[in-house]
């Protein structure tokens, strides 16, 4: 009775949510307080995919979803991104039949890395990617190994793990472990020998603390690792890009097909071939992922165009709190040939929770920002200041950037000065008060 | 004058933007006429303190706390003499563990601190995390900054911050907060605390100079630090007020 209980308030819930454009975590919350194992009690698809980490989740999952119904499967997702127990309870239950029978073929699951053991308590991911550990977030995570710790009672000995293989400590999972595959992205033309970076994380080993060293590096400690002690290294990996071209857009997956991408950032890159990884492992054909992937453009909004007087923008969503997401939207933009000029904007740290805490400023490249067509950087919002000690740090000449506490002065300021392309790099917290005062494009 | 600042295991215990601690007091120091070396050691690196004026410990996991204080326990006989010779130190985050007389992780194992204070430390598994708006004894203007820890410190005799209006201190909510011993100050507030609290940025390069005899007046802080502090400040005072 508990269970039928449960499932008719979570689809009410949900309608009534929906109706007046709430979220998706109640309905979820409400049916969990009537039966708190109502996850146990239903009868799930039998291919169950979760997709963990620090960053990219919401893009990989996107892209897996876009691919299995491309290769005609019944997908559902939880794609307004309540990725903790509650939003996947909603998801589940609001799919299930009033006797807890899910009506897909996979139940596909976004889910947040530090509550993934509460969340797989009652069942559990035949495939589980997790996409990397990096810091994010640090005042509700802790740091990446915290999470790393949490991440460990949340998988199952049945369970398909897909690792970055280029990442030194999500890789770790895999670690004695049969069922483990791993993707990986070969050397490039960018590399570098060392780990790049305001901090280096990938110093030591994550396994006995000796020195690691590398044989190459993508971006900050992301490559081919080996450790000088235990020999943790990169393992072999199972599914590989290789031939990446970032300035043409373009890459190739296993050694045979050439994929386009829409959003020339190594980031992407990484989502692709998460995706392509958990998708291959799903059984679906590999011209089927590459046809979905080739050019694939995120609906998730988080690039964001815009006219802002005579200039042309593109608002970059990175998150608050989460270095690796900054410096690759930095580098995109480092990317750029045209001359251009960049706005950073951090008024509120977080959307969900107060928080004065802007340490994670100082684990952001904004050296990344050292660069000719760069003319001017304005730095704005309530934590203007914090920004403005923290680039006093940076080689930025003093005169090419510009405080502004109020996000309205900064875009006048813009306004007022030239006609390049603008960047704005901020987080979902402000992204809107700045886009209120733009005509939107996309 | 030439002042010798020693920055310890600078990746090794790095979180929280730690090592911007050295390069601000670095600067200031040098706003203040001083010629400013910074030196580095990683754990297990032969090292003399002998001439320095300054030392920094930043935070780190509590798994890399731990295998550094297993590390750096060479180094503690020497760490003891520097505090009792009054040189100026900080210890941020996890770093104030190896202070104390030990540190036991959330499986038990138990490691030696170098004892400058009679306090232990344990790691739980429960993470303490939030705002922090203190006062401390040394300066007037409140500290402020964020904790981010998972530990319980029993047994500190002199904090640093006296009084907490909101955040947890060392044994809970409410409790005083870090280790104080002469010019030595740890705390478990994370990050680049003297970023973020100017009056603490003086007073530390304040105590590094008078240790060397030089008793000029401090210039004043970057604007951008003191804007910076009073954003936060009243940020956090008036949180707490609301919770009130």
């Amino acid at each position: 009775m508990r269970k039928f209980l449960a499932i008719v308030a979570c689809k009410l819930g949900r309608l009534v949510g929906r109706a007046v454009g709430k979220g998706s975590s109640l309905p979820g919350k409400v049916a969990l307080k009537i039966c708190p194992d109502i996850l146990s009690r239903v009868k799930l698809p039998q291919h169950i995919i979760a997709v963990t980490g620090s960053n990219g989740k919401t893009s990989t999952v996107e892209m897996i979803a876009a691919v299995l119904r491309a290769d005609g499967r019944r997908v559902i997702y939880n794609q307004e991104g309540s990725n903790q127990i509650e939003g996947v309870t909603t998801l589940i239950l609001t799919h299930a039949d009033l006797r807890g029978r899910v009506g897909a073929d996979v139940l596909l699951i976004e889910s947040d890395e530090r509550y993934a053991a509460h969340t797989f308590r009652y069942f559990h991911p035949t495939v589980f990617v997790i996409t990397n550990l990096y810091r994010d977030q640090l005042t509700r995570n802790g740091h990446p190994r915290w999470v790393y710790k949490a991440l460990l009672g949340a998988i199952h000995d049945d369970t398909t793990l897909i690792l970055n293989g280029d990442d030194p400590l999500s890789s770790c999972f895999g670690r004695g472990r049969e069922k483990v595959r791993y993707f990986g992205l070969g050397p490039c033309d960018f590399d570098t020998a060392e780990p790049t970076g305001a901090y280096h994380d990938g110093k030591y080993c994550p396994v006995c603390y000796a020195p690691m060293t590398y044989d190459y590096v993508h971006f900050n400690h992301i490559g081919a690792f080996r450790c000088t002690g235990c020999g943790h290294h990169k393992p072999a990996t199972d599914y590989t890009a290789t031939a990446l071209d970032l300035k043409e857009g373009r890459m190739t997956l296993d050694g045979k097909t050439e994929i386009h991408l829409a959003f020339s950032s190594i980031y992407h890159v990484y989502n692709i071939l998460a995706a392509y990884a958990a998708c291959r492992t799903a059984g679906v054909a590999a011209d089927t992922v590459a046809r979905t992937v080739d050019r694939y453009v995120l609906k998730n909004g988080r690039m964001q165009t815009f006219r802002l007087g005579r200039h042309h923008g593109t608002l970059l969503t990175s998150k608050h709190e989460n270095s690796i997401a900054y410096d690759t939207n930095l580098r995109y933009i480092r990317q750029s040939a045209a001359p251009c000029s960049v706005m950073v904007i951090v008024d509120a740290v977080s959307r969900k929770y107060f928080t004065s805490e802007t340490s994670w400023l100082w684990d952001i490249d904004f050296d990344l920002l050292c660069a000719p067509q760069i003319q001017h950087v304005y730095l704005a919002g309530r934590y203007c200041n914090d920004l403005s000690q923290r680039f006093s740090f940076t080689a930025l000449d003093p005169a090419r950037w510009s405080v502004h506490p109020d996000i309205a002065g900064a875009a006048e300021a813009v306004k007022a000065s030239g006609e390049e392309e603008v960047y704005v790099v901020t987080c979902f917290s402000d992204r809107e008060k700045l886009l209120a005062l733009t005509e939107k494009e996309g | 004058m030439e002042i010798r600042l020693i920055h310890l295991c600078p990746d090794l215990m790095n979180l929280y933007g730690s090592y911007a601690n050295v390069r601000v007091l670095s600067r200031y120091l040098e706003t203040c006429g001083c010629t400013v070396t910074v030196e580095t050691a990683a754990a297990g690196e032969a090292l003399s303190l002998a001439g320095a004026d300054f030392l920094f410990l930043g935070a780190g996991t509590e798994d890399a706390a731990v295998y550094a204080a297993g590390a750096l326990s060479p180094l503690f006989p020497q760490l003891r003499s520097a505090a009792e010779d009054g040189m100026a130190m900080l210890f941020a985050g996890t770093a104030m563990d190896l202070l104390g007389g030990s540190l036991t992780d959330e499986t038990g194992k138990t490691v030696a601190g170098a004892e400058i204070g009679a306090f232990n430390t344990t790691y739980t598994t429960r993470r303490i995390t939030g705002d922090v708006y203190g006062h401390t004894d040394l300066f007037a203007p409140a500290v402020v900054g964020f904790m981010n820890k998972c530990s319980r410190t029993e047994g500190v005799d002199v904090p640093f911050l006296t009084a907490l209006d909101m955040g947890a201190g060392n044994t809970g909510p409410g409790t005083p907060e870090g280790f104080r011993r002469g010019s030595l100050i740890a705390s478990q507030l994370t990050g680049p605390i003297l970023v973020k609290n100017p009056a603490l940025l003086q007073w530390m390069a304040g105590a590094i100079l008078a240790r060397r005899g030089a008793e000029a007046a401090l210039p004043p802080v970057p604007e951008a630090a003191q804007k910076g502090w009073a954003v936060t400040e009243e940020q956090l005072r008036l949180r707490w007020q609301e919770r009130k």
